[in-house]
């Protein structure tokens, strides 16, 4: 996955280039916040010539993983990455809290479980798992719920109504393939009408549809905190269970990210290694699918018209998906499509990044608000559940009347 | 109250606590530069917004007599913004609005802090153009540019960052504001002193703003490739072209290590065995970039060229230039410390110094990769090394000390575009008369008589 070299900060040129494109630099400016400053400081205390201190904890906080910069690296690095292994080295030399791995090591198994404590726990006023450090995924459900930005009315009564754990396109039409979705936490416990809506359109469009049993937290945000052990397991269980279909199909930009990553996830003579390669061949986003299959959008109801795209950095950056959504989108017959400037721009959420650092996460929310206003779209869709809340607690924020949707609400026509 | 402390407190007053860094994670951040060699980290990192804070902060720094390195977006490549002697980093990164743009009079008047590339862009929404563009566009600050005196394949046709700038706001050590020069073309008044600053690299005063002359932008570009299997045939049409009248907006040259790279890494097709490729760029309005093209691609062909190719669109020249770009990631890439040199030469001597230069490469057995802006006679000679090596960083010193001294033999210069800063300053003797050096001296005094902007760069310390 990772060309040799690529996560060496040793070899960066020092170009500055990332300094033209990173959210964060671009931001406050300060050097000590963007690859550039962030690998000259990893390499110093791989060399041991820099503590491993409060300060050098803090400064790899100040990275969205966004992956932006890699698009301008003429050296052809992934500071990414090279910061999420430089918090693993921290991570390994620090005993993460008991809860933290208690309930990282309970999200490979029972998910459920977690997401009715964390839903249960969202309606008591005050309650607060965050503490500062947040837990990730389904534990960021919680940080989300209790860091001003709030879920969509109704996110816990999708426990009543089940995601279908199978389903077929109509009579008649003919069967393009045996596919699995892998919905991810947020689309699973708490907005599940987006894995409805999905598991509709895919079928819809000619697929056989599972919905597997089993799977985990695809351990995106575990990883990204350097818990590689934690999110070694998940990612195993997940490659095991998909292993026997032909196709998997994410709706989450995060999650399509971790499983088109995995492999990177362990070393090269790790037999995980071979075995994440082949989901990752298998892996493709809802978009990606349904624009190949030459899917024909039903006919819109209840929603704005006028519509734009807003590109997250798990599917421009980290898949290089930015075509077939907006392909798919202009499709729509009735929609007139608008181009908002800066579509590819982060929304500022980039995570626990927009809540830890919610000065900076509020300029980019801010300037995102902006764009889509500029643009005079009625609608903003997009394919992450955490630009998702971000938008919509913007648009909160700014007293923008615009509806925020997941582009499967689109493509599965009028609510059944 | 230590004095250390009080200094912070009354920086944070004057920019407020988000513009003043003490972090030792922040003092690292601002210890370097382009270079792959030099160290040193500052004690403070101030980030002003408004030219008043930046007298503001000169005063105190003349007052406790603190050293003050200015700092754009640290893309140098001559060590000129590292902060020797400790002291104050003053970063200008935050002063970073576009405070006019006359289209009607084609001047434009920015902050120091905003970035090359972004100037365009914003430029490009009216139809002009300003044409100094160092390969670190994408990050380079205005005034990095002015104090290095900046420029880059452009330079052929359109010169250098000084050939723009008409005028600038400054503050000098201890704090007084002054505006110097104006916003016309034709402007002579006293000595040129805003001439005087520029390309200074930050050792007489803190520039805060530069207005700037425009250009229309050009209607059209074309983008011809010609391969050589000689550098001196690349040289011979290059002199050739020259000759016919012909300005080219660009002529840029690659040796064949960096063709062998490119073909590693993204192939275009290029063959491997070829010694030389030319880059030309020509632009302007479509019939006369049409005529010239023919021009150009007929004199590479007389001149012995193996192949040439007018790339057929857009999307092919990006990708002919974006080769160009590679070339110097491939040397990064392949070598611990680079020694990038940037000495200058006659254009017609071009051809005498790559050969020279290669024969002094093999000589001391230290491999030398040429990138070079072969219709300025300006050359890239980038010496690969490991400073971790004692022996053989020795030795590629004494490679970089012959380069100098066969360009200044040429009847060239060390440096071109880079400036002196620290990785040069030893060389400076060879190429300034002492009597020179001592009025530099002397500017210095007057401008700064504590020694405090940027001190320890372009001369050796002593007599």
């Amino acid at each position: 996955m990772n060309p040799i070299g690529a996560i060496d900060p040793a070899r960066c040129m020092k170009c500055g280039f990332c300094m033209s494109v990173c959210p964060v630099y671009i931001h406050d400016r300060v050097e000590t916040h963007v690859a550039r400053g962030r690998n000259m400081l990893i390499k110093m205390v791989a060399e041991n010539r820099l503590p491993r201190d409060n300060a050098y904890r803090a400064s790899l906080t100040y990275c969205l993983l966004c992956r932006r910069c890699e698009s301008v690296c003429p050296a052809g690095l992934l500071p990414a990455e090279i910061t999420i292994h430089a918090r693993h080295d921290v991570v390994k030399k620090s005993r993460p809290s008991l809860l933290r791995r208690l309930v990282h090591r309970a999200m490979v198994g029972n998910r459920a479980v977690i997401a009715q404590l964390i839903g249960m726990a969202s309606v008591l006023p005050g309650v607060s798992v965050k503490n500062g450090k947040p837990m990730r995924h389904l534990a960021e459900a919680a940080s989300i719920l209790s860091g001003n930005l709030s879920l969509p009315s109704g996110a816990l009564r999708s426990f009543a109504r089940p995601i279908p754990r199978h389903a077929r396109p109509a009579a008649g039409v003919a069967v393009k393939g045996r596919i699995a979705i892998f919905p991810g936490c947020v689309f699973e416990f708490f907005m599940a009408e987006i894995a409805r809506d999905m598991i509709t359109a895919l079928a819809r469009a000619g697929f056989e549809v599972y919905f597997p049993q089993g799977l985990s937290c695809c351990g995106h945000a575990v990883y990204s905190d350097g818990e590689f052990k934690t999110a070694r397991l998940m990612a195993e269980r997940n490659i095991r269970v998909l292993s026997n279909f032909d196709r998997v199909v994410t709706g989450c930009a995060t999650c399509g990210s971790a499983l088109k990553g995995y492999a990177g996830w362990f070393e090269k003579n790790d037999p995980m290694h071979g075995l994440a390669a082949d989901l990752a061949r298998r892996s493709v986003d809802f978009t990606q699918l349904l624009h190949a299959a030459d899917f024909k959008p039903p006919e819109p109801a209840g929603i704005g018209r006028s519509v734009t795209y807003h590109d997250p950095c798990h599917m421009r950056w980290h898949q290089g998906i930015s075509e077939s959504p907006r392909r798919l989108l202009q499709s729509i017959s009735g929609i007139s499509y608008r181009e908002m400037e800066g579509a590819d721009a982060c929304c500022g959420l980039g995570g626990a990044f927009g809540l830890t650092h919610r000065q900076i996460g509020l300029r980019l929310l801010d300037e995102k608000m902006t764009a889509i206003r500029r643009s005079g779209a009625q609608t903003v869709v997009t394919a992450c559940p955490g630009c998702l809340l971000h938008l919509k607690a913007g648009a909160r924020r700014h007293h923008l009347p615009v509806q925020v949707l997941h582009i499967s609400r689109l493509m599965a026509g009028p609510n059944p | 109250m230590n004095r250390f402390k009080s200094i912070i407190a009354g920086l944070s007053e004057i920019v407020g606590p988000s513009g003043v860094l003490t972090e030792s994670t922040d003092l690292v951040a601002y210890s370097y530069d382009g270079t792959s060699n030099w160290h040193a980290t500052p004690d403070v990192v101030v980030l002003p917004t408004t030219t008043e804070q930046v007298a503001a902060v000169m005063q105190l720094a003349y007052d406790q007599e603190i050293p003050v390195t200015v700092r754009g977006a640290g893309t140098n490549l001559s060590g000129g913004s590292i902060p020797v002697e400790g002291g104050i980093v003053l970063c200008m990164t935050r002063m970073d609005r576009i405070l006019d743009i006359d289209a009607a009079n084609f001047t434009a008047t920015v902050e120091v802090g905003v970035v090359l590339n972004k100037f365009n862009q914003a430029l490009a929404r009216q139809n002009l153009f300003f044409p100094p563009d160092p390969q670190s566009f994408l990050a380079a600050t205005i005034g990095g540019c002015a104090a290095e005196n900046s420029g880059g394949p452009y330079a052929v046709k359109y010169g250098i960052f000084k050939h723009y700038l008409l005028g600038m706001q400054i503050v000098l050590p201890g704090g007084r504001i002054l505006n110097l020069g104006g916003k016309t073309v034709k402007n002579v008044t006293g000595y040129d002193l805003t001439l005087l600053l520029c390309g200074s690299e930050g050792t007489l005063a803190v520039i805060t703003s530069v207005t700037l002359r425009l250009l229309p932008r050009p209607e059209t570009r074309q983008t011809i490739l010609a391969i050589f299997d000689e550098v001196t045939t690349a040289g011979g049409a290059v002199h050739r072209i020259r000759q016919s009248g012909l300005i080219p907006a660009k002529i840029e040259m690659i040796d064949n290590w960096i063709i062998r790279r490119i073909e590693e890494m993204s192939p275009l097709g290029l063959p491997r065995a070829a010694e030389a490729i030319l880059l030309f760029e020509l632009d302007g309005n479509s019939a006369a970039v049409e005529n010239e093209s023919r021009e150009v691609i007929r004199l590479c062909r007389e001149a012995d060229a193996v192949d040439v190719r007018p790339a057929k669109d857009a999307e092919e020249a990006e990708n002919f230039w974006a080769a160009r770009r590679a070339g110097f990631s491939a040397i990064w890439g392949n070598s611990p410390t680079v020694l990038a040199e940037d000495v200058t030469v006659p254009t017609d001597r071009m051809a005498e110094l790559i050969s020279t230069i290669q024969t002094i490469s093999r000589r001391h057995d230290v491999p030398v990769v040429m990138i070079g802006h072969a219709g300025d006679g300006n050359l890239h000679p980038c010496i690969l090394t490991d400073k971790k090596n004692a022996e053989h960083f020795h030795r590629a010193e004494q490679v970089a000390s012959e380069i100098f001294s066969t360009a200044l033999a040429l009847g060239g210069v060390i440096s071109g575009e880079h400036g002196i800063g620290l990785e040069k300053k030893k060389f400076l003797k060879l190429a300034m008369e002492p009597g020179a050096i001592e009025l530099l001296k002397s500017i210095k005094q007057v401008f700064d008589p504590k020694g405090l902007l940027n001190p320890g760069k372009i001369w050796e310390a002593g007599p």
